[in-house]
């Protein structure tokens, strides 16, 4: 909340040459961890516009509220954000939920919210950008890669709540579409009383500790070789998860581990010995060897070193994909107020959906399409034990569809 | 492949030349020299080389290969211009070419192989230790030749079976060559291959023999095969499918052995976090809502001496592989140290105010982990095992993980050690005494203060090294402690506040009880079912397991 107080007294200041713009994380509770990197990277993106000139002509002005990891504080937070202060665009949210709980107010005030954190898909507000990865642009891809690589047997786990479960639908209707029997995909089934597959994969409770059962079965799942894992557990579950898969004699060379909610900001907090060779699927990592990302990076720290926002963390800080794609965001949608030559909600809108505002960002090109999201760049990459991820494959220009649910055919 | 063949050919040639296992390990130099090669190219003059490096045996072929892959192999230019692969251990650079000790005088970068040089790699290291001197390699290498299923493998599998003489290692080598024979074989072959399968009860043959299965089935029902493909085919599915039913009764038997296992560990983590409380709570009656973060203060304990060792000693030394052995007692001594800063500065107001210490061991518990957020950040810190921890040993088919083993160990020595000193010693009669009636044992003269604040101090240094474990096996963060909390009070009420031994069975019991339910009904069912039981339960029995019997009004 100290964050909150700071600018809203600078908030006092204000004037006619600026422009109120919302930022929606979580700065204290479970989810703060994450999100308060999101915070950082965006007051200093807004400190980069202003200080070429701000949007046009008009300095941004933030104000940041926390959501305080409570989803229903989350609405009442926009809410506040739209009638009081009047936001012009929010930037916010991470886990889904959240973002599901602040819809219908976005949808109620015509309010315009970025969303930068990969997802599940399946939505599509007016009020709502999706700068994030969907399905298509991160866990398909991943699972693509790895059918290349000749694997047969695909084991799904995850965290049980709506992301993992809608991705892992999503992801068992593609992989019988890739011919992969159902016998090859592990980690159980769950039928609705017509024989409907409502979720496939092996799900565990927010903050699980043991994991000795699903090693135990993946280790059985694996014995035949040819097998791998899609991991969609959230948050630090993922270490009891890796240190058992680890210990039981599973390595990256017999079954590797594809995880979709580890970043290189998680990884501080990772044994990266037990993660080795393991696997990622992001539109940016920190390692990409652009100029842009170099000079992304370098800024950022500079910026890190003489900003005076109360707590932030100045030391050892890394770049991950949500962070970029919240960059991204900022200047997607400053460039759609600069295109529609005002900040009126349905004309950026409008701008944003002709599908010529675009952004070369650090992890390459992003370009606005008609469904709220971004075509952009895929990579994936082998962790190292350094904590950074060594690119092994780009896919250019991946165009985001969120509704994949339903759309492969079984062969 | 094909390149991969003539390859493998070469090298099994070079291989079979040499009598018994012992490889050609007199000169390492060509190896070093193609090792050098292979890591400063690419393209075709690695590939050269690295086709040559098959025809060495070299042990230093898979020290490099495995160094390579975690990023412990680096390239640097001498002053005079030459290029160098060196090879970071922990006593320094090491020249890979002359196998000398380098001080790297200019810059260091780290060279990382390419994804298919890697396969190609490991290929070649798994072909090394299929004569490696230590059996385990070579089980694990031959295992994994066998799935390949390819046929330039069968002659020498069939040779290697014979001079097998370890059991273990014999019953592995038949294992491959049967389920290589599998595709590979003849129609007799295929069929003595599945039944041998079915008699060994192989696990990793199970979904080749499904394929087969179906393939067999195909052959059945098409009307074009001739009659005695159909036999054939028939005598094939018999076989494959009592093979089948063979592995498959084994892998429950197996499953159910696992659970068992799993169950006791699981028991043991439960027992660690919680026999803390039940000495806090259970015999003191103090509503210690602080427990957790004593846990907490374990693990970080054992973050803190990790740094001490790495930085002292260097990471991955002999020295700092010991770290945890120093960090274990550190942990109940930093922590049963809080535990009396506890207990003088609050506690000692409130035992006649249970209610009271709730809410203040609370506070303390909010104060703790903000304390621990302020000092090492809100994010949680990585701490890494020690090589005797990690790794498994396999028994009869179950995996059981070297810490698993360790915590079950352990787990008994202080439900033993806290047993004789609460019956054997002096210090344990003062301490039941204490507990029973605080005035009534100081008016006989025992130094109630005194036994209270080492009772406290010992129930906390428990949760230290309770705390100090679950850094080897989970999360160390600033709550850390909350994830456990619940789970202690949850044992110490169902075993019977104020019996140990109750604390003891009621974690085994819960422990098992998850571990069965987990498989059936999933983790998240699974945990609700737990919970729901023990709800169940109290409602029967509240006083718990083992209630405790008193004569007085209070109780």
């Amino acid at each position: 909340m100290a964050v909150g107080l700071a600018s809203g007294i600078s908030a006092v200041s204000a004037a006619d040459d600026t422009v109120k713009v919302g930022v929606l994380h979580s700065l204290s509770g479970t989810m703060a961890i994450s999100e308060t990197s999101l915070r950082d990277v965006l007051l200093f993106t807004f400190d980069e516009i202003n200080a070429a000139g701000g949007v046009l002509g008009k300095k941004i002005e933030p104000v940041v509220v926390d959501g305080a990891s409570d989803w229903p504080l989350f609405a009442e937070k926009a809410e506040q954000l739209l009638v009081q202060d009047k936001a012009a665009v929010t930037f916010g949210c991470w886990t889904s939920v959240s973002r599901k709980s602040v819809l219908p107010v976005f949808e109620k005030y015509n309010g315009l919210l970025f969303y930068p954190v990969q997802y599940e898909g399946e939505e599509m507000s007016k009020n709502i950008f999706y700068t994030a990865e969907a399905v298509g642009q991160q866990a398909i891809p991943a699972v693509d890669f790895l059918l290349e690589e000749g694997y047969k047997k695909f084991y799904l786990i995850g965290t049980d709540y709506v992301y993992p479960q809608t991705t892992n639908i999503v992801l068992f209707e593609y992989l019988l579409s890739k011919g992969i029997s159902v016998e090859n995909i592990g980690g159980g089934l769950r039928k609705d009383s017509e024989g409907k597959v409502i979720s496939a994969g092996n799900y565990t409770p927010f903050g699980h500790a043991d994991f000795q059962q699903i090693v135990a079965d993946i280790k059985k799942f694996s014995a035949s070789g040819e097998a791998c894992v899609i991991n969609t557990i959230n948050g630090d579950a993922n270490v009891p998860f890796f240190k058992e898969f680890a210990s039981s004699g599973l390595t990256s060379d017999d079954c590797p581990v594809v995880s979709f909610s580890l970043s290189e900001d998680e990884f501080r907090a990772l044994p990266a010995k037990d993660l080795v060779g393991h696997l990622g699927c992001w539109t940016y990592f920190m390692s990409i060897e652009s100029a842009a990302n170099k000079k992304f990076i370098a800024d950022f720290n500079t910026w890190l070193g003489k900003t005076d926002v109360p707590g932030i963390v100045k030391e050892n800080r890394v770049t991950c994909s949500p962070m970029v794609l919240s960059y991204d965001g900022v200047y997607i949608w400053k460039a759609a107020v600069e295109k529609a030559g005002s900040f009126d909600v349905d004309k950026v809108r409008e701008a944003l959906l002709s599908g010529d505002v675009s952004f070369d960002g650090p992890g390459g090109t992003v370009t606005a399409q008609k469904n709220h999201h971004l075509t952009k760049t895929v990579y994936i990459g082998e962790t190292l034990e350094t904590g950074q991820f060594s690119i092994i494959k780009t896919l250019p220009d991946v165009y985001g569809e969120p509704f994949l649910k339903g759309t492969f055919e079984k062969k | 492949m094909s390149r991969f063949a003539a390859l493998f050919w070469l090298f099994a040639v070079t291989i079979l030349s040499v009598v018994g296992s012992t490889v050609v390990r007199a000169d390492e130099s060509e190896a070093r020299r193609l090792l050098t090669e292979v890591i400063l190219y690419d393209g075709e003059r690695q590939d050269v080389a690295v086709e040559a490096l098959g025809e060495e045996g070299a042990e230093i072929i898979k020290v490099v290969v495995e160094a390579w892959r975690v990023g412990e192999v680096s390239t640097t230019t001498r002053a005079e211009g030459e290029e160098l692969a060196l090879l970071k251990t922990p006593e320094g650079w090491f020249n890979i070419l002359t196998g000398d000790e380098e001080v790297p005088s200019g810059e260091v970068t780290i060279n990382r192989p390419s994804r298919k040089l890697r396969k190609t790699l490991k290929q070649l290291v798994d072909l090394l230790d299929l004569s490696s001197s230590d059996p385990a390699e070579r089980i694990a290498a031959v295992e994994k030749l066998g799935l390949r299923q390819k046929a330039e493998y069968v002659e020498l599998l069939r040779e290697r079976v014979t001079k097998q003489t370890d059991p273990k290692v014999q019953r592995a080598f038949e294992e491959a060559l049967s389920i290589s024979l599998l595709v590979n074989g003849t129609v007799e072959e295929r069929l003595q291959a599945v039944k041998d399968l079915g008699e060994l009860k192989s696990f990793p043959a199970r979904d080749f023999i499904d394929v087969l299965v179906a393939e067999n089935e195909a052959v059945i029902a098409d009307d074009a095969a001739a009659e005695e493909d159909k036999e054939a085919a028939k005598d094939l599915l018999a076989a494959a499918v009592s093979a089948k039913e063979k592995i498959d009764s084994r892998q429950k038997a197996v499953e159910v052995a696992g659970t068992i296992f799993r169950g006791l560990s699981l028991g043991s983590v439960l027992l660690l976090v919680s026999y803390g409380l039940a000495i806090t709570f259970g015999l003191m009656g103090v509503i210690n809502m602080a427990h957790g973060e004593f846990i907490a203060i374990g693990g970080y304990t054992v973050y803190l001496v990790q740094g001490y060792f790495a930085q002292t000693f260097g990471e991955g030394t002999a020295a700092y592989e010991w770290y945890f052995a120093v960090a274990l007692p550190a942990a109940f001594l930093v922590a049963a140290f809080f535990g009396v800063v506890l207990e003088r500065g609050v506690i000692q107001f409130l035992y006649r105010r249970p209610l009271e210490s709730l809410l203040a061991t609370w506070g303390v518990s909010m104060i703790i982990q903000q304390l621990i957020r302020m000092k090492f950040g809100a994010a949680n810190v990585a701490v890494s095992s020690p090589q005797w921890l990690s790794g498994s040993v396999e028994m009869g088919g179950v995996t059981m993980t070297n810490n698993r083993l360790f915590v079950i160990g352990f787990a008994l020595f202080v439900i033993v050690a806290t047993w004789l000193l609460l019956t054997k010693t002096n210090w344990g009669l003062h301490v039941r005494a204490t507990m029973q009636n605080r005035q009534m044992a100081s008016s006989l003269g025992v130094r109630s203060t005194r036994v209270n604040m080492m009772t406290f101090a010992f129930g906390s240094g428990l949760a230290g090294l309770a705390g100090a474990f679950l850094s080897q096996i989970g999360n160390v963060g600033p709550s850390m402690g909350q994830t456990y909390i619940v789970d202690s009070f949850m044992v110490v009420v169902v075993g019977g506040v104020g019996s140990l031994l109750g604390a003891a069975l009621s974690s085994l019991g819960i422990g098992m009880i998850d571990q069965t339910l987990q498989p059936i009904l999933g983790p998240v069912m699974g945990k609700i079912s737990v919970l729901l039981g023990i709800i169940l339960f109290l409602q029967f029995k509240p006083g718990g397991l083992f209630p405790s019997k008193s004569r007085s009004l209070d109780d």
